[in-house]
Parts: structure tokens; sequence; C-alpha cells
């Protein structure tokens, strides 16, 4: 556990010593959030649309803007860095558990993810979003973001030892857009057309989108914050096994 | 007990065409205490080598035994008896010097503040206490070697890595690396020293051994190897003619390959 914690440590040394890499993932979220409620709040005053139970169309978005600054995975390009530059080896000639090394930074990004959720949740805050939650359901929001984090910094840290390139890596990344726009992303999963609701309903991220927005628009609903939690712990473990597993055989 | 033994080590690489053979059955045997040199010309399958030997690699077929331990089975264990500085100094930019150390202790078991104590000796050692908490990035080429000559020490291994500890460092650098790597051999770790520069080897090591397409084709001491091909030659030798002469490479040769180099 301490050598997870002390790799956990020098990456968000690394992540505060690099502020260009932390500064997109806020300002790009920040953007789309401005941009999609800018094109569709006057279609969904929130006075006569039900979905919005009272808020307004920027509590609907505030989830698609958390899961994208959740969903950079600057993590994995800064493991690019270290194995081109040699520093991986170094690291992997020391005795420490093979896990460790990749799990030292998906805590890293799971802080980070932390803190920048609040900090978009906070803006949001000041332009007149609530969250219908409360404090505990603020917890439970950061919380499922910073999951959500974890799992997709997983999965780019997988490409990037198998590539070890950092372009490869990097449009990796770009894998989420898809993953966000197949969501519920604009309107609830019943007003979608069936394909895209079909889509949807397959899609993993609708799943932890619901969930966060759920506690934004509502108070406690269970059911669905449960099913957000599901996905992301289930995802966790499979991400982890699978990255347990790549690093075990990295050669 | 012999610090490094390595019996028909074997390394391929497999691609979708053909397979690649690295090291093709290398036989070594390195004593305690001593520093071993390892030449060879560049893709001779030094590096391969050291990075079987150094666990960060697998092993295609023979074994390996490093501080007595078995390689392949007991890599964990290895790692704990190694020190490793690899060829381009592996380092992280972002952190200072004085933070990498203190990791690297801390990745070896060491307490935070023995860790910070062994930083600080070792900072000391290398003579970078004053540039200690500055970030790697402004380092020079040299003072980046020292501290991943300092890296590999924080725990005191019985066996030390050193893979082409000196490439691309002034003269000056250079010297500086040779004094520490006999330093550290004097308190008693077996050094194992790739290198291309044979007056680094004929300065350093005790024993060498020259790999050429994946193959021991020499070893034995620097002055018995001269002896050797002396007698054959029946005149005058310095090591780079036993280089030459191991390798099947022709001065004209060598010069022809490193002409971009020159340049």
């Amino acid at each position: 556990m301490t050598d997870i914690l002390v790799l956990a440590r020098r990456a968000l040394r690394e992540g505060i010593r690099t502020p260009e890499a932390i500064v997109p993932t806020l300002f790009i979220p920040l953007f789309f959030l401005v941009v999609n409620v800018g094109q569709a709040a006057r279609i969904f005053p929130g006075s006569t649309t039900a979905f919005l139970h009272g808020q307004g169309y920027g509590a609907f978005q505030l989830p698609s803007s958390m899961l994208l600054a959740a969903s950079f995975g600057s993590a994995a390009l800064f493991l690019v860095e270290d194995i081109v530059d040699g520093y991986f080896d170094k690291l992997r000639a020391t005795p420490v558990n093979r896990s460790a090394l990749v799990l030292g930074r998906l805590i890293a990004e799971g802080v980070k993810a932390l803190l920048i959720a609040s900090l978009i949740v906070a803006l949001g805050i000041a332009f007149g979003i609530r969250i219908a939650s409360g404090v505990f359901g603020f917890l439970l929001l950061i919380l499922l973001t910073a999951g959500w984090a974890i799992v997709y910094s997983g999965f780019m840290q997988i490409i990037a030892l198998k590539t070890r390139s950092a372009a490869a890596t990097n449009s990796a990344g770009l894998v989420f857009f898809p993953l966000l726009f197949l969501t519920p992303n604009f309107v609830p999963r019943n007003l979608l057309t069936h394909p895209m609701e079909i889509a949807a309903t397959f899609n993993p991220v609708t799943y932890v989108m619901e969930g966060m927005r759920s506690l934004i628009l509502q108070h406690f609903h269970w059911e669905t914050i449960g099913l957000g939690y599901l996905v992301v712990a289930v995802a966790t473990v499979f991400m982890l096994a699978l990255s347990v597993r790549v690093i075990r055989s990295y050669d | 007990m012999s610090a490094v033994v390595a019996e028909g080590l074997v390394k391929t690489y497999r691609s979708r065409k053909d397979t690649v053979a690295a090291v093709r059955g290398v036989d070594l045997r390195v004593e305690n205490g001593e520093i071993f040199g390892f030449l060879g010309p560049n893709g001779a399958g030094k590096t391969t080598t050291v990075r079987m030997l150094t666990t960060l690699l697998s092993i295609t077929a023979g074994t390996a035994h490093v501080a007595g331990l078995d390689v392949a089975r007991e890599p964990d264990a290895v790692r704990e008896k190694i020190g490793v500085a690899l060829q381009e100094a592996g380092l992280d930019p972002r952190q200072t010097g004085r933070e990498l150390l203190v990791l690297q202790g801390r990745l070896f078991d060491l307490s935070a503040s023995d860790a910070a104590t062994k930083a600080d000796e070792l900072l000391e050692l290398v003579e970078l206490t004053e540039a200690a908490d500055r970030r790697i990035k402004s380092y020079s080429g040299g003072m980046k070697r020292r501290l991943d000559l300092a890296s590999a020490l924080v725990h005191q291994p019985e066996v030390l890595f050193l893979d082409e500890p000196t490439t691309g460092l002034d003269p000056a650098s250079r010297v500086t690396v040779w004094d520490e790597v006999r330093r550290i051999n004097e308190s008693g770790t077996t050094v194992f020293l790739t290198t291309q520069y044979l007056e680094e080897a004929d300065a350093l090591c005790r024993r060498l051994a020259i790999i050429d397409d994946g193959l021991i084709v020499r070893a034995g001491t620097p002055a018995g190897l001269k002896a050797d091909l002396q007698e054959r030659l029946g005149r005058e030798v310095t090591l780079d003619d036993v280089f030459l002469d191991a390798t099947g490479r022709t001065r004209t040769r060598i010069a022809g390959e490193v002409q971009e180099v020159k340049a």
C-alpha cells in the first residue's frame, strides 16, 4: 500500500507541475457546457420542462461536462513519457509490486478528478445550478465522477502500455466522444429516437450519467444512483484486472 | 557464489514475418566484488542481455542467476539485490533530484526519514547537494548521469548494472563517473558495466567479455586478451585491436560505420 501511495503522490506532483495539462481538462468541458446550454436552453425552459425538475438546462448538462473532464486520461500520456524517457524501466527495476505501478497513477487520477469535478460543480452553483440531493449528494456526485476517471484512465493506461505511443494513446482518448454522444446527453432516454435509445441503453456511460444527473436534479433516487455506481464498480474491477495483467506481461 | 551467472541465455523477438534472435546463447560468470566489462558494437546484444539480467525483459531460453537468485523465478528478490542505471539516464524531469532519490528509497522499503537521510548522503556522494532541490529537467547530461547512478545505490545493491553510463558525456564528466564507479566497487558492490568505449573498459574492468551478433566472442582480462592477440599477430596491440579482431571488423569498416556520427 505504501508503494501505491508513494507513486500516487509522485503522479499528483507531476500533474501540479504541468498545469498546461490540467487547464484543458477544465476549460474544454466548461466550453461544451456553455455551448450546449446556449444552443438548447430556450428549447427546454426550466419552468415548463418536466425532466429538469424546476432547474435550468445547465443542470441537465452538467454531468456531461463532468464526465468529459474525467475522461481526459492525462495520466496515460504521462505514463507514455515515463516509458519513452526510460523512467518506467527504472521503476520496474525496483521490487515494487507490479500492480502498484498502475494503481498509483489511477489513484492520483481519481484525486485530480475529485478536485476538478468539485470546481466544475462550484462554477455551476455560481451560475444558479443547485444540487438537489444536498451536501451528501454532492459527495456522491464527485465520487462517481472520480470513479469514472479511474475507469477511463485505466483504459488509456492499458493502451499506453500496449502501444508505448503518445499518438496512439491520445487517439484512444477520443473514443470517449462517441460514448458521450450515444447517451441521453441532450434529453432523457425516453425522448430519444428508438435507435438512439437502444444505443444509449447498451452504453455503460448512460448509467453513470443518469446517476449523476439524478443527484443534481432530484432528491436521492437510489435505483438510478446505484446503477451508476454499479457500472463504475464493475468497470473498475474489469479495468484493474486487465491493467494488472498487461503490466505483468510487459516486456 | 558468483554475482552473475548466465548459461545459454537467449532472447528472440517474433514478428509476423520472422523471428529475430537478439541474444543467441550467452554464457557469463561475474565474480563477487569485480568490475566486469561487457563490450560490443551497436546492436550486438549488450542492452538486451542486461535487460534480461535485471528482470526487465523475459528470457526466451537459458538461465540467469544474479546474487545467487534465479532471475526468471525470483524476479522480485533479484530486484532487491540489484541497482540499475540504464542507457540514457531514465529520470523524471518534473521531480527534483532529492524527490527522485527519496521516492526511489521508499520503493526499496526505506522509511520516509531513512529515505530522506539516504538521499542527502547520495547527493553529497555524487556532488549534487547544491542542485538537489532543482527540477531534473534543468540538469546537465553529466548531472543526470550522476543522479541516475545515485538512484541505483539507495538500497546498497550487491550488484550494480551500468548500461553505457558515460555515453554522450564530455571527458571531464566521464572521468567523474569512472571515479564514482571505482568508489562504489571499493565499497563491495559488484559492477556489471556495458560500454562501447574500450579505454573505459581498460581503465575500470578487471575482466571483460565482448559480445557480437548475440554471442560472446572473447572473454578474459584486458591484459590477457591483449597478450593473446599480440602473440598471434607478433606486434604491439591495444584493446581496440582486440575488439576489432573479436568482432571481425576492420578499422576501415568501423570508420565507415561511424561517419554519420562524426558529421
